[in-house]
């Protein structure tokens, strides 16, 4: 188990000592049982910090946006962050890290074990409890979870309401950690790794079109997959036909000529590039934190292009993103028996 | 009446594919004009883009092709180890290879991307590819998947 009183104190510590300019962890929210996001900076405040399996947050997004911060202030605040970070959290620093997103030493990491568990999934829980608001969700080891409806508590088997990046993950314990909480589980029994991915693929070209036209037709383009990717932190989007610079000189022509590669209008095709191009740009990054998939308003099942790459890159180039901040990129190399069957 | 042994104009039902291909300065479009100077006769299908290199071939290339109403996307390149710029083609065969494994998986016909190694000696081993290749989309018939309603 995570002793969250151990997290706290150690969070504390380093902001006592001044090594950090905030600890970014989640705390209770006004969401029933679920946590919010938050950044500690004063010792006093790491009581609030918690630790649940509704603990969903890629922190590491807020990295991203603090070192975005960073860079645009007249008086930047150069003490590192600290992240409280779950495997897959802790995975997408590393590929920050191997990005050069920014040094080892601009960030501590907190790392906390999932113990062969992970968070829950909101729309599973939702569908499990027949709507009902669920008070608080705790871990209850290898049994499943805790969840307090009202005043009566139930235990639901992990399997039936663990999101699916969780009974997939591989790797359910942080790469990257100054300090760990928890015990290291490698051991996990639920689905195998790819097992989505595989079984989409398993569906006739057909009848896989006719789920992604459906998907690629309900798109909204509102750009959330984009928002809470912490590895889509480029400044400028290509799928944007809007960050054209427009100045007095700036012909009728020049603006009507721009390059837009993706239409703003959400177009089913429009649409599909601009998936499409995410996931490409994703191969070797995406760290499954599912995030993605979790805040799609339509619920566009985006984690399985992100997986299907990974699979690729797993099996055809024994890649895995985020295992090792000192590996060369996915994209960045190659190797002289990489498939060339495909080619004429 | 017209003497439809003397006619050229294609039968005005019959479909044209149309394929976009991305070839390398250095090798494959040095091929595709050594198959023009040979006069080889092939298939008037492809419309050549000559890039740089084949690893400088963008997802968003295919993409875009696709979008604009492509029926194929050829990208060809040297052959490895040939490449202009020592690698290219190395990194261009992993992107690809994710690329087409991606359009596979979301359902589009896998004969509508193709890739080839075509060397600038390679005149014949050009004009063969695109005649395949424009075989086969004709069997596909006319791209509708990725293609923007307008």
């Amino acid at each position: 188990m995570v002793k969250i009183e151990e997290l706290q104190a150690y969070a504390a510590e380093l902001l006592e000592k001044g090594q950090v300019k905030g600890v970014l962890g989640y705390r209770r929210g006004t969401a029933g049982p679920w946590v919010e996001p938050c950044t500690v900076t004063a010792a006093a405040d790491t009581a609030s910090l918690t630790w649940d399996p509704t603990c969903v947050n890629n922190l590491a997004l807020y990295l991203v946006k603090d070192k975005k911060a960073q860079a645009a202030s007249k008086t930047p605040d150069k003490r590192p962050l600290a992240i409280v970070a779950k495997g897959c959290d802790s995975r997408a620093v590393a590929v920050l890290l191997q990005e050069n997103y920014f040094k080892r030493d601009e960030v501590v990491v907190i790392g906390v074990s999932c113990e062969g568990s992970g968070v829950v999934d909101k729309r599973k829980l939702s569908e499990k409890l027949k709507g009902k608001t669920p008070a608080r969700i705790e871990f209850a080891g290898d049994d499943g979870f805790k969840v307090a409806v009202g005043k009566s508590e139930t235990m639901i088997p992990a399997a039936e309401i663990l999101a699916d990046r969780c009974l997939e993950c591989r790797a359910p314990s942080p790469t990257v950690s100054d300090k760990l909480f928890g015990e290291v589980v490698q051991e996990r029994s639920y689905a195998a790794p790819f097992a989505a991915a595989q079984a989409a693929e398993a569906a006739s070209e057909e009848e896989r079109w006719a789920q992604w036209q459906h998907h690629f037709d309900r798109c909204l383009r509102c750009f959330a997959c984009r928002s809470v990717c912490p590895m889509c932190y480029c400044p400028e989007c290509v799928v944007d036909s809007t960050t054209i610079v427009i100045t007095p000189q700036t012909t009728a022509e020049d603006k009507a000529n721009r390059i837009r590669w993706c239409e703003r209008s959400a177009t089913p095709a429009d649409s599909a590039v601009y998936h499409l191009t995410r996931a490409m740009h994703l191969a070797g990054r995406c760290v499954d934190c599912g995030e993605c998939e979790r805040v799609c308003p339509v619920n566009i099942p985006l984690r399985l292009l992100n997986t299907k790459l990974e699979k690729e890159a797993f099996e055809m180039f024994e890649y895995q993103a985020g295992q090792d901040a000192g590996q060369a990129s996915l994209m960045s190399s190659f190797r002289d028996e990489d498939p060339n069957g495909f080619i004429r | 009446m017209s003497n439809p042994a003397k006619s050229t104009t294609p039968v005005p039902d019959e479909f044209q594919p149309r394929i976009v291909a991305f070839l390398c300065k250095w090798c494959s479009s040095a091929g595709s004009d050594l198959a023009g100077v040979s006069r080889l006769q092939y298939s008037s299908s492809a419309v050549p883009i000559q890039v740089m290199c084949s690893g400088s071939v963008s997802p968003l290339y295919i993409l875009s092709a696709f979008k604009k109403g492509a029926d194929g996307v050829l990208v060809s390149g040297c052959h490895p180890g040939d490449c202009h710029y020592m690698k290219g083609n190395f990194f261009a065969r992993r992107r690809l290879y994710l690329v087409q494994k991606l359009l596979g998986f979301i359902g589009v016909e896998k004969d509508r991307f193709r890739m080839s190694w075509v060397s600038a000696a390679e005149g014949v081993k050009f004009a063969h590819i695109v005649d395949d290749f424009a075989r086969d989309i004709k069997a596909l018939g006319p791209q509708q998947r990725l293609k923007a309603k307008s």
